[in-house]
């Protein structure tokens, strides 16, 4: 199982996959793998989705954040804590999939009489490749004994000089032209039956374990049956409680009913993953976690989720929602109905428009008509059938509402966590993403709402698609922004101001590309981390220098080209596509910094690039300087007198 | 007496000659700037001004209501002006500086305030007295004070026409070093220098 390293949002939330859907987040987990501590994974939050589960690690968010994707989950335990151990949640994987090595077993069988290095790799997973070759057998003409055709020995390549080993009975070696028939015959065997593999092998058969479905179990057989005679022992192991030989495919003990799991799991797993030296380290940290290229890491056993801050049973609910909605097969699925049947349709379709293709004139007209109101008919029709779905989801929907505002009516405060979850669903397949149900009941969560909600506001914020901070010029007022982004929530699930200004003061701490700034009146405006002062300063400057160069449209009686001209809040609020709250405040911002100055005047107040202090004043002394001065005075005085 | 008409009239007389400097012509140098920074380097620039402006018309008193729609305060070019409360800010600054002085009371009620503008201190002209003493050999003897300002004596040099009552500011400083003594009636009264 990996834990495969995710990129993140500009906030810093995990992107979701298309149909994805947030379920619940909380804060302060960190992960274990097995009984060990992930170093550098044990302060973050944990994102709970319909398909994965994410964790975002609060330190180093970028390089530390790593995603398990729920369809390799098998089981799911839940460790409710004890004393100063907290709540856990184990996700144990599915064990790994032999199925996805099979097919290359097979096609590696058929083809490896002409694919030698194959054969020839020492690597651990060519195992079950080896075993087959063994699996082909020559007959001894001398004495009729089944010798294996030897694991090294290739049809392709094998020539006269080929050493081969002689007959394990008799000791008389066999000719090349015999073993090369019985190890091609014993391939081409194999090829057509691979599927009744247990058939090659009576042993198994005989060793009186039930007959099984063959498919779930071949990808056992394949990895640890066949290997040698001694290989059958390993293959029915012992129960650890009842001593009980077990096939290798039950999860529980057959007679006791002992969970069975780990041991099955660890032989094919030492086996796949030698790559990985897995340090037995006795300690609670793992020292060297096994890193893959791209910050994945590849876990053996189970991935454990420590909830340091709680939050444990409301992740376990939803986790068992989601594993048992499994929906991310639905990416698998056919996306609509209506399109597979019109594929279902095309034939039909194809067919006359392929005589239409040889009708001609007027009867190619006609038949283009039909073949169009035939398609109207469809479209409309499954037109229909889609608002008869909206129509029944839509009554769901109603009848959510209304239990809503009855139980609100009601006044009862206590909803159970069904309904709890049942709005959370609804409310997030609203598109809402961020709402203080899917962070958890109670009072101590408010804090991870908040950040939450400041993540998702600096992710509203930084939407390329939306513009929101290119349309107002870089730079928004708080009440502007609280404003579009309650709207943009369609009306529902409005978030409160106070909520709304909490979470922007956040956005410093969270280290999001958004900052929040007060101005100097109390203003407070949303801009991007890269817009400082100095940036809005120059920019400033640059346009007030260009009004040097170019001829201001009526006459002036001062040089414009020495001085330039005077500028508004409101011209300035036009250059930029600022408000003109915004432009007044950056122009007092820039005035403050000394970069221009005012000038009262009938037309109001404008602004001029500084000409008064060129900085060929001193700045005025102070007051300790001037004390300095006055001291050094006096002393002088008294010694000259 | 007429101080101040005089140098208004003197103002008149010859402000063409005058060079403003550069930030006279620049508009929002007629605003009082909020910046601190800012508005130091004004009030200083306007001080620079005000005693250079003064310097070269040989003014000694300013008549604060006739000084604001004087050139000085006024740009009539640009139509901006500085407005009597920044005036009077800018004097307050100048009195810290030791650069004017508010004339007491007997300034002439007509004309309202009146200040004596120092484009040389009292310390400075008490040095330039002493030493045109000194280069004309009249240490010892006794001058009247209408002498010193108005006298054929001091003709070409800078105390001539220097305003009465700045004159005896620059003696009283001669007199509290020990250097000269003050004697006689308020319109005749003479000095003499040791």
């Amino acid at each position: 199982m990996f834990l495969k390293h995710i990129d993140l949002t500009t906030a810093l939330r995990p992107f979701y996959l298309p149909d994805e859907v947030l379920l619940f987040v909380q804060d302060n987990v960190g992960l274990y793998e097995g009984k060990f501590k992930l170093p550098n994974y044990q302060n973050g939050q944990v994102y709970l989705t319909t398909h994965r589960i994410c964790y975002v690690d609060k330190e180093d968010p970028r390089s530390y954040s790593v995603a398990l994707e729920l369809k390799e989950v098998d089981r799911y335990e839940f460790y409710a804590g004890f004393f100063k151990s907290s709540a856990k949640i184990t996700l144990i994987p599915k064990p790994p999939k032999r199925s996805s090595i099979l097919p290359s077993a097979v096609s590696g069988a058929s083809h490896q009489r002409n694919g030698s290095s194959l054969t020839r790799s020492d690597s651990p997973r060519s195992n079950p490749e080896q075993s087959q070759a063994t699996s082909a057998t020559w007959v001894c003409t001398i004495c009729s004994f089944s010798n294996p055709v030897p694991s090294n020995f290739d049809p392709v390549t094998a020539n006269a000089h080929t050493p081969l080993p002689p007959c394990l009975a008799c000791g008389i070696k066999p000719t090349l032209a015999h073993v090369l028939k019985a190890a091609i015959s014993g391939a081409n065997n194999r090829a057509m039956n691979t599927p009744s593999f247990a058939s090659s092998h009576p042993s198994l058969d005989q060793s009186g374990v039930v007959p099984r479905p063959l498919s779930e179990n071949l990808s056992l057989d394949l990895t640890s049956s066949p290997q040698t005679p001694q290989n059958d022992e390993e293959s029915t192991f012992q129960c650890p409680r009842c001593t009980f030989s077990n096939h290798p495919s039950l999860l529980s003990c057959e007679i006791c009913g002992a969970p069975l799991i780990s041991r099955k799991q660890s032989p094919p797993d030492a086996r796949s993953s030698l790559n990985d030296i897995r340090s037995e380290s006795p300690g609670p940290v793992i020292e060297n976690p096994k890193k893959t290229e791209q910050g994945n890491i590849n876990v053996s056993e189970s991935v454990k989720i420590s909830f340091r801050k709680g939050g444990e049973k409301i992740f376990y609910e939803r986790l068992k929602g989601s594993m048992t909605q499994r929906k991310w097969l639905l990416q698998d699925a056919p996306p609509a109905p209506t399109r597979s049947r019109l594929a279902d349709e095309d034939p039909s379709n194809s067919s006359p428009g392929q005589s239409r293709k040889k009708a001609a004139g007027i009867a190619g007209l006609e038949q283009l008509g039909l073949n169009m109101r035939k398609n109207n008919e469809l479209i409309i029709g499954s037109a229909f059938e889609d608002l008869e779905a909206l129509m029944a989801s839509a009554k769901d929907v109603v009848a959510l509402a209304e239990r809503l505002s009855r139980q609100n009516s009601s006044g009862a405060d206590a909803m159970s966590a069904e309904e709890n979850k049942l709005l959370a669903e609804s409310a997030s397949q609203l598109g809402l993403i961020t709402t203080k149900d899917i962070v958890g009941g109670g009072g101590s969560s408010q804090s991870l709402y908040l950040s939450e909600l400041s993540r998702n506001v600096a992710e509203f914020l930084t939407d390329d698609s939306r513009g929101v901070l290119k349309q107002a010029g870089g730079i928004i007022t708080l009440v502007d922004l609280w404003a579009k982004f309650n709207r943009a929530r369609g009306g529902v699930e409005l978030v409160s101001p106070m909520d709304f200004e909490k979470a922007a003061r956040m956005w410093e701490e969270l280290k999001l590309p958004v900052r929040l700034r007060t101005f100097r009146s109390g203003v407070m405006v949303v801009q991007g981390l890269d817009r400082t002062d100095q940036a809005t300063i120059k920019a400033l400057l640059a346009w007030l220098k260009d009004l040097h160069e170019f001829p201001p449209e009526k006459e002036v009686p001062w040089d414009w080209q020495q001085f330039g001209m005077g500028v508004t809040a409101q011209e300035t609020a036009d250059r930029f596509g600022w408000s003109l709250g915004v432009a007044e405040e950056e122009l007092l911002m820039a005035e403050e910094h000394g970069a221009v100055c005012r000038e009262e005047g009938l037309e109001g107040l404008k602004f001029w690039v500084n000409y008064i202090d060129m900085g060929d004043v001193k700045p005025p002394k102070s007051q300790a300087q001037r004390d300095q001065e006055a001291i050094v005075k006096a002393l002088k005085k008294s010694g000259m007198i | 007496m007429a101080a101040a008409s005089t140098a208004s009239a003197a103002a008149g007389a010859d402000a063409s000659s005058f060079r403003f400097p550069r930030e006279y012509s620049f508009p929002a140098f007629f605003t009082r700037q909020t910046n601190l920074t800012t508005h130091h380097a004004q009030l200083s620039k306007w001080s620079a001004l005000v005693l250079a402006y003064a310097r070269h018309h040989r003014i000694f008193r300013l008549g604060l209501s006739a000084a604001a729609d004087s050139d000085l305060f006024y740009n009539r070019r640009l139509d901006r002006r500085l407005g009597m409360p920044d005036i009077r800010e800018l004097l307050d600054f100048m009195k810290k500086d030791g650069r004017i002085e508010y004339a007491s009371g007997g300034g002439g009620g007509s004309e309202g305030e009146v200040v004596f503008v120092y484009w040389r201190k009292p310390e400075e002209w008490a040095r330039k007295i002493e030493k045109y003493v000194e280069e004309t050999g009249q240490k010892g003897s006794v001058l009247t004070v209408y002498e010193l300002g108005e006298g054929e004596g001091t003709r070409g040099t800078e105390i001539h026409g220097i305003d009465n009552e700045v004159l005896l500011k620059a003696l009283n400083v001669l007199v509290r070093k020990g250097r000269a003594q003050i004697f006689g009636q308020d319109d005749s009264q003479g000095v003499k220098f040791f």
